[in-house]
């Protein structure tokens, strides 16, 4: 079944950086990225312009994502009692948005994930609630489909 | 004071010394013991979930330095290049999700028969936990005895093998550099398994001994400690007295896990997954599938689809992304292949494939051909008169194949082992089924699975010969003990005032 899911983006003046008003616009055009998740999901994006400040926790920018009926809100910020953060290089958002369609771009996604990299970029998550509730929320499958999560048998092929 | 001895950890394909390292003497062994006992209270000043969000944090420094692990997983384990992935995957998932394991270590209320709630179980860590590692893994396993403890609030001395100590010290190091908090009460050490077991189990400070590894080898374990207990009696009572302590004993042995196919599959889809599972990591993994049975309907068909399998498995350079087959770990591996085989043919077993090998004279660059045996069903009546093959596990890439009349037959057949790690059956019957989950003598029961699954809800354990005690479980329950609180409080308060 093919949901038709609406996106919106609030306060795009608020953000702090040129690379999140430019990825929120990319994201709002494929809000069924986000269709697995269910009503309620709340999580960040959290940009970084180094692993050194990932490691330390510092974000050039960060913008949230809401999941509501009719599909997802982006607003400025974190939000408040997030269930988890993705982080992602600006190297990587500078490449994902130049993707041409969703599968394109959950392709990189997960090849920033499983293939981190300082200068080409890379992907990470840091879960603000126990896996369990995170699971039941729809983020494994929500992670697979946005190609963060692979299938463990197409590691190894014969 | 002990000589420390010079460890040169080679590159199982190349020969080429990778690093030297120091090994631990007996009173390095013993200093690190007393340090991580003595900041156990490291541990108890957090609680599980910052453990667990902590070892959440490492998994991604694993992943962003995964290249230069896998590097040094190549080289010392001689695993290939593209099995090393999944080496790690394993433990940066693991560490990724723990705090998905809090489902068994919550404290629970029981309700009584009167519909009370008086009594409540409360996870308890055993205490200091010293582990032993296997050479097949040089990552995976180490880091998660490591990690599995820390969860739950054990200290821990881990002991990677010494063939291949490097990825674990990279892993450690890479702890050191980001202060991981508590990491004062785990340590790893670096000596031969022979004496450093017994230095665990003399040393009334390590409360569990864990190992993966042979079952003979697990059972040598116990021999040595029943040694060390009967030294320790004191007859001054005129009764024998042990006056040491019970230690706690988890044991992940060896598997020679069947995997029965029904003539009912897609012969070539299952064939693949079968090559798979089989050889990969060249067969020297406890879970691969090692007793072969077919169902005799599609037995020359499916024979036919899964040599072809077996001989599309590349061998060599285990740096080059396309090979399929690394060396094996050691000499002792190769001549156990060739024992194997040797012996098989004694029973005039057809070999389909493979059953060469290559041997440089060195103890590198050892590599034995990916061989299927066939062992026909009437030389495993007897378990003690069956083929070696049969009998043992084959840590190596010779696997058998034997023919099934039935359904019936074939579970006959899988439960004629010694060992109870992992069943396999792939069947699209779904009648049969249930019967497969009900009859096969295994801790783990995987039906149509792909192979190699990689999945936190995958547990360890076997039964029979395959671990010690019996049973499935993930690690982190076998390292808390339930204590059982009853308080009456509520109930007697105003009497006993």
């Amino acid at each position: 079944m093919v949901i038709d899911l609406k996106s919106n983006i609030f306060n795009q003046n608020d953000f702090k950086t040129d690379i999140a008003r430019n990825y929120t616009s990319f994201l709002s055009n494929y809000p069924e990225i986000f269709a697995d998740l269910i009503l309620g999901s709340h999580f960040d994006f959290a940009i970084y312009d180094s692993i050194e400040s990932y490691d330390a926790r510092a974000p050039i920018d960060v913008f949230n994502v809401y999941r509501n009926g009719e599909g997802i809100e982006i607003k400025p910020g974190k939000a408040n009692n997030a269930d988890l953060e993705l982080a992602l290089s600006v190297e990587a958002i500078e490449k994902l948005i130049k993707t041409k369609d969703n599968v394109e771009y959950a392709q990189l996604l997960g090849s920033f994930y499983n293939e981190p990299n300082e200068e080409n970029g890379w992907i990470d998550f840091m879960l603000f609630k126990r896996t369990q509730k995170i699971i039941e929320m729809g983020y494994g499958k929500f992670a697979q489909t946005a190609g963060i999560l692979e299938d463990d048998g197409s590691i190894i092929h014969l | 004071m002990s000589k420390s001895q010079e460890l040169k950890i080679k590159d199982k394909f190349t020969g080429e010394t990778i690093r030297t390292v120091t090994a631990d003497t007996i009173e390095t062994v013993h200093e690190k013991i007393k340090k991580v006992h003595r900041n156990q209270k490291l541990l108890k000043e957090m609680d599980f979930f910052e453990r667990a969000q902590l070892l959440s944090q490492f998994a991604s420094k694993l992943r962003f330095n995964k290249n230069k692990l896998k590097d040094l997983i190549v080289a010392e384990g001689g695993l290939p290049v593209k099995y090393s992935e999944w080496e790690l995957n394993v433990v940066t998932n693991g560490f990724k999700f723990c705090d998905w394991y809090y489902q068994f270590l919550e404290e629970k209320p029981l309700t009584s028969i009167e519909g009370e709630q008086l009594v409540r179980i409360r996870y308890i860590p055993h205490g200091l936990a010293a582990c032993l590692s296997p050479r097949n893994t040089p990552i995976s396993l180490p880091l998660y005895q490591l990690g599995a403890n820390y969860l739950v609030g054990n200290p821990a001395i881990v002991k990677p093998s010494t063939a291949c100590p490097l990825t674990m010290l990279e892993a450690y190091s890479m702890m050191e550099e980001i202060d991981f908090p508590a990491l004062e009460a785990l340590d790893l050490v670096i000596a031969p398994g022979e004496w450093a077991v017994d230095e665990f189990i003399k040393s009334p400070l390590v409360k569990t001994i864990m190992t993966i590894t042979a079952s003979h080898t697990a059972k040598d374990i116990l021999v040595r400690y029943g040694r060390f207990l009967k030294k320790t009696v004191d007859r001054s009572m005129g009764v024998d007295m042990y006056t040491q302590p019970f230690k706690n004993f988890f044991f992940e042995c060896a598997g020679n896990d069947a995997g029965i196919v029904m003539n009912d599959v897609n012969m070539e889809q299952v064939a693949k997954w079968n090559a798979m599972a089989s050889y990969t990591n060249s067969g020297q993994q406890c879970f691969s599938m090692k007793r072969i049975i077919v169902h005799q309907d599609i037995y020359d068909e499916y024979t036919e689809c899964l040599i072809k399998e077996i001989e599309k498995l590349k061998y060599g350079d285990p740096t080059n992304p396309d090979v399929d087959i690394g060396p094996l770990g050691s000499r002792k591996i190769l001549m156990m292949m060739e024992v194997m085989v040797e012996d098989a043919k004694k029973y005039n077993a057809k070999i389909y494939t493979g059953a060469e090998k290559i041997d440089t004279g060195k103890d590198y660059g050892l590599f034995y051909k990916p061989t299927l045996v066939e062992i026909k069903p009437e030389m495993c009546e007897d378990l003690s008169k069956a083929p070696f093959l049969w009998r043992e596990e084959a840590f190596g890439p010779v696997r058998s194949i034997t023919k099934a009349k039935d359904i019936k037959d074939a579970i006959k057949l899988a439960n004629a082992s010694n060992y109870g790690m992992r069943a396999v059956v792939y069947t699209s019957n779904l009648n049969n089924i249930e019967v497969f989950k009900n009859e096969l003598e295994a801790a783990n029961i995987y039906v149509n699975a792909r192979p190699m699954l990689v999945d936190i809800t995958v547990s360890l354990g076997g039964i029979k010969d395959s671990a010690y005690p019996a049973g499935c479980k993930y690690y982190p329950q076998e390292l808390v003990y339930g204590k059982y609180i009853y308080d009456g409080t509520s109930l007697n308060l105003e009497k006993i005032k």
